[in-house]
């Protein structure tokens, strides 16, 4: 149990608790910026720069011509400017394939996810005797031992029968102890009046569950979404392993194609025969279409994520 | 710890006689939960005995004869042992040593930019890294280290300006730790500051003013404030990541590697050749046993290194 506590004060103190609030030490003191603090922001920009430069490259690369890339090599702006790839994406079969692959996976496995983390960290906060430390236990020893990956293979093929099967890539990454444990000790911080009164009233603990504390924990619940999300979007190695048939594949299962196989690159909008397709093109492009939607949700998704992680480190 | 301290002083509270039929409820919800944990994490638990048996398909699991120890002997024999041991130890050391350092750096000096909007926009940056998929960083790698037909890429354009030789970066297995270093740090070192920053944000205000009376610079006060009032998290850090040390990150090196065998003497860690082995030889016992040790020696590493945090967050008490 303490064991578990602990892990949790860990956990809370690796949140980023103040990604925006944090608070500026002795602003009061001086007004010329001394040395240490010019290099600060020049070596914090330099590594901002290190982070965005790989990802815009990839941008430009997808939108410059082909016999370019290759005469000139890769370059900031795109020179001359092409949007082929991305024609050819827009009108092939595999790019809205692998967009409803990975949608399918990612909303049903986060929706399952949030489900099952929320309802087992419930029982868990309850503080029942004979019933949440055993249960505890049982969450905490996977992070300490597993059975590894054959016996992992040989159960979902042989034993579940999932091969080529989405849920393949969404049962096995259901549930994360690490966030079954951050939403345990974010419940114990709801506060116990509003539950008393409920249980007054005559509430029972399902109608506690669902009308009381899962409204009150919005901030707990974008988090896991958030997170749970991005793992399923990002998933490949299952993909990988389970998967064999194309027309089934998520974005990173078709860019994995791409990588080890350049002339899959080739066969990838199967509707245009021509033999000079754009393979570098076309990979950067899609690569682009696949960090795109967390690109997009990322800006929103940061600001949930922040508060709620605050939320949950300093109520109480 | 105030929530568990609260918590404790709640429990009689919570302790209130619940009919059973509460408590049925409750372990119905509970159900789906311990469902999955029996499939997924003790089912497999379960199927490590296939490391001590001569596995075919057609006999199963549980079906399949007992060989005793020969899977185990055979791995130990085939000279590839030492190699991955050796690579997962020494690549995570540098991984685990190189995010720390950088995201330590980093919270130093996110902490001295004043500017709230230029400062919130620098973090949404540099933590964006952390969502991005292996597969993608393996593409971005691919533009970096080499271009279009497998020569050239972006580092040797800008090595060719100061007239240095060309590299063939995909054929010079000795870089690749390095490489993968400056990968991980690129991942990881906005996800590690924005750990820091948070310890940061609870030292108190007035050891800085103290600080200040005594005439410290910023950088002074960053060198002998900070940096000590960091070291707990900094340990606990340290005792985490060596603790996963026998747990390979399996994605991002085998989606940069690849199945590029000139790679393996330096990038082959536990993960990637039992994944290999498992798919293109199909050879369950070995691999199976192979999991089955790196299991057990990950299981010491994990539970040496949560004793030793619980200790040392007892004698510091700040986490």
């Amino acid at each position: 149990m303490n064991a578990i506590e602990q892990e949790s004060s860990v956990i809370k103190a690796r949140a980023p608790a103040s990604l925006g609030t944090l608070q500026h030490t002795r602003r009061a003191a001086r007004r010329m910026p001394e040395a240490f603090q010019s290099i600060s922001y020049l070596t914090v920009t330099i590594f901002g720069l290190f982070c965005l430069v790989p990802l815009w490259m990839i941008v430009s690369g997808s939108l410059t011509d082909e016999s370019a890339l290759g005469l000139n090599g890769y370059s900031l702006f795109p020179q001359p400017f092409s949007l082929r790839a991305y024609e050819l994406l827009f009108t092939g079969p595999s790019l809205l394939n692998g967009y409803l692959a990975s949608l399918f996976i990612t909303v049903v496995g986060t929706v399952l996810s949030i489900s099952c983390t929320t309802s087992l960290a419930w029982v868990i906060a309850r503080r029942l005797p004979f019933i949440s430390r055993p249960l505890t236990i049982f969450a905490y020893v996977p992070m300490l031992f597993n059975g590894g990956l054959v016996p992992f293979y040989l159960l979902v093929t042989q034993v579940l029968h999932l091969t080529n099967s989405w849920f393949a890539m969404i049962l096995p990454l259901m549930l994360a102890p690490f966030l079954i444990f951050v939403t345990v000790s974010f419940f114990r911080q709801l506060p116990e009046e509003i539950l008393d009164a409920a249980r007054i009233d005559g509430a029972g603990e399902l109608r506690i569950f669902f009308q009381i504390v899962l409204p009150l924990s919005k901030p707990i619940l974008a988090v896991l979404a958030l997170f749970y999300a991005v793992t399923y979007w990002n998933e490949w190695f299952t993909g990988l392993l389970f998967l064999s048939d194309p027309d089934r594949f998520p974005l990173q299962l078709i860019l994995q194609n791409l990588i080890s196989n350049v002339t899959n690159a080739a066969s990838l909008p199967s509707s245009a025969g021509d033999a000079a397709a754009p393979v570098y093109q076309l990979r950067f492009a899609m690569t682009v279409l696949t960090v795109g939607p967390i690109l997009l949700a990322y800006p929103f998704a940061q600001r949930f994520f922040v508060k709620g992680i605050t939320l949950g480190a300093t109520k109480g | 710890m105030t929530g568990a301290e609260q918590g404790a002083a709640r429990t009689p509270n919570r302790r209130r006689r619940l009919s059973s039929r509460d408590n049925l409820v409750l372990m119905l919800l509970a159900l789906p939960g311990i469902v999955w944990f029996l499939i997924f994490s003790y089912g497999p638990m379960a199927g490590l005995v296939v490391a001590f048996k001569s596995f075919n398909i057609r006999d199963g699991i549980f079906g399949s004869p007992w060989n005793g120890l020969a899977n185990f002997r055979y791995f130990l024999t085939s000279g590839d042992a030492a190699t991955i041991v050796f690579n997962t130890v020494f690549l995570n050391a540098l991984f685990l040593g190189a995010s720390l350092f950088a995201g330590l750096v980093l919270a130093l000096m996110l902490n001295e930019i004043r500017g709230g909007l230029y400062r919130r926009f620098v973090q949404s940056v540099i933590f964006f890294p952390y969502f991005v998929s292996p597969i993608v960083i393996s593409i971005m790698l691919q533009v970096i280290l080499s271009g279009v037909g497998g020569r050239g890429g972006l580092l040797n354009d800008m090595l060719s300006v100061f007239d240095l030789p060309q590299v063939a970066w995909y054929t010079e297995p000795g870089a690749w730790p390095w490489i993968l270093t400056i990968v991980k740090v690129w991942q990881l070192g906005g996800y590690t500051s924005v750990i820091f920053l948070a310890a940061i944000t609870s030292i108190s205000e007035e050891v800085y003013e103290a600080a200040a009376i005594d005439g410290a610079s910023r950088w002074r006060m960053a060198l002998s404030v900070t940096v000590p009032l960091l070291l707990p998290t900094f340990a606990v850090l340290v005792v985490l990541g060596v603790g996963r040390m026998f747990f390979g990150d399996f994605a991002t090196i085998y989606a940069i590697v690849q199945d590029n065998g000139v790679l393996f003497p330096t990038t082959d860690v536990i993960d990637t050749y039992v994944f290999r082995s498992l798919r293109m030889i199909g050879d369950f016992g070995t691999t199976a046993a192979i999991g089955l040790f790196q299991s057990v020696v990950g299981f010491v590493f994990v539970t040496a290194a949560v004793l030793v945090q619980r200790r040392f967050q007892k004698e510091n008490g700040i986490l």
